[in-house]
């Protein structure tokens, strides 16, 4: 059924308060007033019975619901020997079924429904999310808590996820993006639970068992926050929650402790040779925590050094002026509980590895010595500012944010403090985070490509590559075995 | 100058409803008198607007020897225009012509001669060139036009190229949106490329980078088997060697030819009152003069006459693909097509359970997601039942001018199964789809799941906006709507009948990749 309107409007109504005048340069467009007041968790956290936590939003505009349990457990809290039993988790905790239903009746029926349900699991969170239409909201939840309660973990399906991760496994060393970003860990991190891998033979030892021992050890009310957002009450969606998780059993949550001391690995080139004809570099060190009080400052440094796109000066000179790649810049990447990573990153052809890794190890060094000027601080400023409201268009979305905040201990007044805090940043605050985290004498450069090019360099930087430093070469573990190669 | 508006402005709202649901999307339509058409979709709320826009042009516009065009001209419209980038035009252009007739002597001495050139010749027009550049660069102001869009919030700045249309995104506060129209016509209708060759590398960078990706040159040599004729035939990226030689003059009447407002299609979905952006469009997109009426693609995709097959050795996972030639969007055969690919290889869409980033949190120990599942008839049969093949899929193509239906599978190597294997496994299938179709069951399944991916796919502001704006380039932005109608439609007679007339050897290419060493 279509309906049509035609609005006819006059003229006069349209000029009404609208500048018709045609600018001739952006700077002379006058902008109306904006002001926007983000929303407040508070008004959304919702205590369930047994000590479940909740952010729950109604959002009437379209017929949907989607509610995610958000579980403190990840591959961190498992031992050595264990690892990769999170991963199979990823794939088994709805496949395997439940007490009562098979995986694949389970998923036929959401399927038959327009419905999805999927388990992720990351290093200390693991996220079971569901997305159906709001008139199969009662149908959908049920299963949802079914999974989530009562997972059966059953043979059949868990050997089927298993063939699965060790094709994976095969493939672990093919791409010189994963290679880099993986060897960059172990060796910022060093033997860690952090960057332990699984192999075949953990990931042919998991047993329904095991699973279940980690599903009673973990998935339990206190130890999970739910967000959920869509087309209902909330009163009673609450309702029906209570329902189900009033029955379900509290555990004592046992977290092993886990160490924050990590090696300083000796400054150099670390070459991994492959066939490519790029070289797939990363620059860096261990970086701060985002609950550092620096993090607003270091967030603004790093637009101005190589977050900020084009915006950016590594982007600006390496790959705008110069033309030396596609895909460049620096970033500081943040973990809970766990100093991140800070890394200048490029990938350009073998000829130019070396230039490119000068431009930038040039930039760290200049965000250090000077400082930045006026329109830079102004431009990163604004940015955050200006996009502020970007971080809450999905109700669904916001919902999970404040979860993810309450799960890792952020504070609650995190987004209504956020601007200030990056308003507050100066240039000499910027320029002594800097000196504080950028860190050219400390950096490890790892080089993912073919030695021979890249050692030879080209015009604008002739080779060798121990120009740069020491150079350690690093053989990569065959991944099903884990053992060295030649 | 002053430019005073005294037409009319009418806007046509129309709403549709989606009966089933009982959803109404709607969407305002404008055309300005050049033949730039406007969509707006008012969403009150968090105060961002989308903005996208798409020109009907990407590269099955090329030919040979300007392969990659289309993306390079893309890449170029953020290197500023005569009036942003630049400090001072008229100083600009003299050296930046300058520039280019030096690199034109270079090309032609570099790709004209068989031999390369002479080196001593070569060697001194490219000092002439880097001292023309470094000149260059007192008039240049960098990046200005990202500078300006961060400055102002804009976010998710970006562009994209695909075969048939190109667009260029940004998501701006709603009292910031003149700029994007600010920025939008004057690179229509003022552009300027400066800094072509070095822009030039960096797209040769983004090619090697796809390169470097395992199977990469496996699946471009399939697809160039596949399509023989058609624009269809090479990559969004183009070839290496026209990456290289493609000139200014190519960009430039590249340009001229298809950035025009008849062309374009301008879609705007957020927190704004839609009258008050018709008119500011009037005012930006409404000084550019149309364009010639442009001709729609000559050369179809011939009939096959025959089987084709391909083998390759590479680093990419052992592999099969089967493709057979199809039809169109919006074909009456589409959706009966669409509807069996569901069947066969979908399900379980949302059930990738696996290992990934926490929420909120960048860390991450790189790690697959290898939940598969799915209750496509195919992974029931092949993954669970038989335990022939890793993972296994199906997937309708409808494209503008061509269609495709593929099927791809992975055999399960520990039990010494081979892609010729699954081959067969798989014609057992379409050969029981041909002569039994599909159960009433399996047909409901995917008429419920395309229901409910589009009622998702209208939460998504700039999902929609995307699907809306390419909608409306090929057969009008109401298509996104029949199409579901024709979709719900679909018998397993309708099945059966399409089947028997696409899935014939003669019409398909078959590829198997075995995983070695090398490239």
């Amino acid at each position: 059924m279509k309906k049509t309107i035609i609005l006819a409007l006059a003229c006069a109504f349209l000029l009404t308060g609208l500048g018709f005048g045609q600018v001739q340069k952006p700077a002379d467009i006058k902008y109306p007033p904006l002001t926007y007041t983000p929303p407040d968790p508070a008004a959304f956290r919702t205590a369930f019975a047994n000590g479940m936590r909740g952010f729950i939003q109604e959002d009437h505009t379209l017929p949907l619901f989607t509610i995610a349990a958000h579980i403190n457990f990840g591959g961190l809290y498992l031992p050595k020997d264990k690892q990769g039993l999170e991963a199979l988790m990823g794939g088994a905790l709805i496949q395997g079924g439940t007490k009562a239903k098979e995986g694949t009746a389970i998923q036929e029926r959401l399927d038959f429904l327009g419905g999805s349900l999927g388990f992720n699991v990351a290093e200390r969170t693991a996220t079971l999310t569901l997305s159906v239409l709001s008139k199969d909201l009662d149908e959908g939840l049920a299963m949802f808590f079914d999974v989530l309660m009562n997972p059966e973990f059953r043979e059949g399906p868990l050997n089927l996820v298993k063939v699965r991760a060790i094709q994976q496994l095969r493939q672990a060393n093919d791409q010189p993006s994963g290679v880099l970003s993986r060897e960059y860990e172990k060796l910022l991190y060093g033997d860690h639970p952090l960057t332990w891998q699984a192999v075949k033979k953990n990931y042919d030892a998991v047993t329904p068992a095991d699973l279940k021992a980690v599903h009673d050890q973990y998935f339990f009310p206190k130890n999970i926050i739910l967000s959920a957002a869509g087309d209902f009450a909330k009163a009673d969606l609450k309702a029906k929650v209570d329902k189900v998780v009033s029955a379900w059993k509290n555990k004592d949550l046992k977290l092993p402790s886990l160490s924050k001391t990590f090696p300083q690995p000796e400054p150099g080139v670390y070459f991994i040779q492959m066939p490519t004809n790029q070289g797939y570099i990363n620059i860096g060190h261990l970086g701060p925590e985002d609950t550092n009080p620096d993090y607003y400052a270091v967030q603004v440094m790093n637009f101005i050094l190589g977050g900020g796109s084009f915006s950016s000066r590594i982007t600006s000179k390496v790959r705008s002026t110069e033309g030396l790649s596609y895909n460049q810049g620096s970033r500081f990447s943040y973990r809970w509980g766990f100093p991140g990573t800070f890394s200048g990153y490029v990938q350009t052809k073998s000829s130019t590895v070396g230039y490119a890794i000068s431009l930038i190890l040039n930039e760290f060094n200049r965000i250090r010595k000077e400082p930045v000027s006026d329109a830079e601080l102004a431009t990163a400023i604004n940015y955050y500012l200006e996009s502020f409201a970007n971080s809450f268009e999905s109700a669904s979305g916001t919902m999970s944010s404040f979860a993810n905040l309450e799960m890792t201990g952020k504070p609650m007044d995190y987004y209504k403090t956020y601007r200030d805090k990056i308003k507050a940043v100066t240039k000499a605050k910027v320029q002594e985070v800097a000196v504080k985290y950028v860190h050219p004498d400390k950096a490890v450069i790892m080089i993912v490509g073919d030695w021979d090019p890249c050692n030879k360099g080209g015009d604008k930087w002739p080779g060798p590559l121990d120009k740069l430093g020491k150079i350690h070469r690093i053989s990569l573990a065959d991944p099903m075995t884990g053992e060295i190669g030649k | 100058m002053k430019r005073t508006l005294t037409a009319l402005i009418a806007l046509v709202a129309i709403a549709s409803w989606l009966a089933a649901a009982d959803l109404k999307l709607d969407v305002k339509e404008h055309v300005l008198s050049n033949g730039m058409k406007l969509l707006l979709i008012p969403k009150p709320g968090v105060p961002r607007v989308v903005c996208h826009i798409y020109f009907k042009v990407g590269s099955i516009n090329e030919r040979p020897g300007i392969t990659g065009l289309a993306h390079i001209h893309e890449h170029m419209m953020f290197k500023g225009t005569k009036t942003v980038g630049v400090s001072d035009f008229a100083k600009d252009q003299a050296i930046d012509q300058q520039i280019d007739a030096v690199m034109d002597k270079i090309y032609r001495e570099k790709y004209w001669r068989r031999d390369g050139g002479d080196k001593a010749k070569l060697a001194q027009w490219q000092k002439e060139f880097d001292d023309l550049v470094k000149a260059e660069k007192a008039y240049i102001v960098k990046d200005e036009l990202d500078n300006l869009y961060a400055n102002n919030g804009g976010t998710g700045v970006n562009a994209s190229t695909g075969g048939e249309n190109t667009g260029y995104y940004v998501t701006m506060p709603s009292n910031k949106v003149e700029l994007q129209m600010f920025i939008e016509s004057d690179r229509m209708m003022n552009a300027y490329f400066r800094e072509f060759y070095s822009e030039k590398d960096v797209i040769m960078e983004e090619r090697r980078l796809s390169e470097n990706r395992p199977g990469f040159f496996f699946s471009e040599q399939v697809n160039a088997a596949f399509y023989a004729a058609s624009g269809y035939h090479w990559d969004t990226v183009g070839w290496m060697d026209d990456l290289q030689k493609v000139t200014k003059a190519d960009l430039i009447e590249f340009h001229n030819k298809y950035y025009v407002p008849n062309n374009a299609v301008a879609i705007y979905v957020g927190d704004f009152d839609p009258q008050a952006l018709a008119v500011m469009a009037e005012k930006y997109f409404g000084r550019i003069p149309r364009g010639p009426d442009i001709e729609p693609l000559r050369t179809a995709e011939p009939p096959q006459y025959g089987e084709k097959r391909m083998y390759a050795e590479s680093t990419a996972p052992t592999s099969l693909q089967m493709m057979f030639h199809a039809v169109p969007a919006g074909h009456p055969d589409a959706a009966p097509l669409q509807v069996l690919a569901s069947i066969l290889g979908g399900g379980g869409g949302g059930m990738r359970g696996g290992f990934g980033p926490d929420d909120g949190e960048i860390g991450q120990r790189g790690g697959p997601g290898f939940g598969g599942g799915g209750t496509g008839r195919l992974n029931k049969i092949l993954v669970q039942e038989k335990q022939l093949a890793v993972s296994v899929s199906a997937s309708s193509r409808a494209q503008w001018y061509v269609g495709a239906f593929q099927f791809s599978a992975t055999p399960r190597q520990d039990k010494n199964v081979t892609p010729e294997d699954l081959e067969k496994e798989i014609w057992l299938e379409i050969e029981k789809v041909k002569k039994d179709g599909v159960t009433p069951d399996e047909l409901q399944k995917a008429k419920n799941r395309f229901e409910a991916q589009f009622i998702r796919s209208l939460s998504s502001s700039t999902g929609l906006a995307g699907s809306i704006g390419r909608a409306e380039l090929n057969r009008g932005w109401r298509s996104i709507m029949t199409d579901l109608e024709d979709l719900k439609k679909v018998t397993s007679d309708d099945i059966k009948r399409v089947s028997a007339k696409i899935f014939v050897k003669d019409n398909s290419l078959t590829a198997i990749n075995r995983r070695a060493s090398g490239r």
